[in-house]
C-alpha cells in the first residue's frame, strides 16, 4: 500500500522546495507520494516541469491560502 | 536519450553570480543532466573552507536580499547537486597556484579535483558552456 509523506517547504525560495522534494523521493518506495507545501510561486511551476522531465507522476496541485500543495508520485 | 551536458565556468566572486551558478548546477544535475563546474579567479575565494556567509558572499542589492530572505545557500545547493544528481566540480589549477592554495583549502566534499582550463574546455566541446 502506498504512503504519502508531507514536506512543509513554505518560506523556502527556489530551488529549495524542489531540492527537498527530490531528497524525499530518494527515501520512499515506487508508488509512494510526496506532498510539498510551497509558498514559492516559481516552484509551483518548476516542480511539475521537473516531474514531467524525469518521468515521475503529478498527482495534483492545489492553490491554498498563500501557498501551493503539490503532490507527486514516485514512478521509478 | 541522454541530456546535453552543461558546463559552467564560474570566475566571478559576486554573490549573485555564484548563486546563479549554484542554482543552474543543482537544478540541472537533479534533472538528469550531467553538469560540470569549473571554478576560477575570484570565485575560488568564495569556496574557502570554514568561511562565514558574510566572508563568503559579497555583492550588490540582490546579495543583500538573498541573505536577508534566507535564500538557499549556494554552497549547500552545490552539495545537493552532487548528492542528488550528476554534478562534478573542478577547481582551476592556475587559480589555486596563483593564490598559493592546495585543494584542501577549499570546502570539503565539494570538489572532484583540480583541473586545467584546456582539459575542461576540451570536455565542454560535448555540451553547452555557460560562463558566469
Amino acid at each position: 500500500m502506498s504512503e504519502r509523506t508531507k514536506i512543509d517547504a513554505r518560506g523556502a525560495y527556489c530551488p529549495g522546495p524542489l531540492m527537498e522534494l527530490i531528497a524525499a523521493l530518494k527515501l520512499v518506495r515506487v508508488g509512494d507520494e510526496i506532498e510539498v507545501l510551497s509558498s514559492d510561486k516559481g516552484s509551483a511551476n518548476d516542480i511539475p516541469e521537473w516531474v514531467k522531465k524525469v518521468h515521475h507522476e503529478m498527482v495534483g496541485i492545489t492553490e491554498e491560502d498563500g501557498y501551493w500543495s503539490i503532490v507527486v508520485r514516485k514512478a521509478k | 536519450m541522454a541530456s546535453n551536458p552543461l558546463y559552467i565556468v564560474l570566475c566571478s566572486g559576486e554573490h549573485e553570480k555564484i548563486q546563479m551558478a549554484a542554482m543552474m548546477a543543482s537544478v540541472g544535475a537533479v534533472s538528469e543532466r550531467p553538469v560540470e563546474v569549473f571554478v576560477s579567479m575570484n570565485a575560488v575565494l568564495a569556496f574557502a573552507k570554514g568561511s562565514t556567509p558574510e566572508e563568503r558572499y559579497r555583492g550588490g542589492t540582490f546579495s543583500d536580499l538573498l541573505k536577508a530572505k534566507h535564500a538557499p545557500d549556494a554552497i549547500t545547493l552545490f552539495q545537493q547537486g552532487k548528492e542528488l544528481g550528476d554534478l562534478k566540480m573542478w577547481a582551476c589549477s592556475m587559480a589555486l597556484d596563483v593564490q598559493g592554495w592546495e585543494l584542501d583549502r577549499l570546502e570539503d566534499d565539494l570538489f572532484d579535483g583540480a583541473l586545467g582550463l584546456t582539459r575542461f574546455l576540451s570536455d565542454a566541446e560535448n555540451g553547452q558552456l555557460v560562463t558566469l
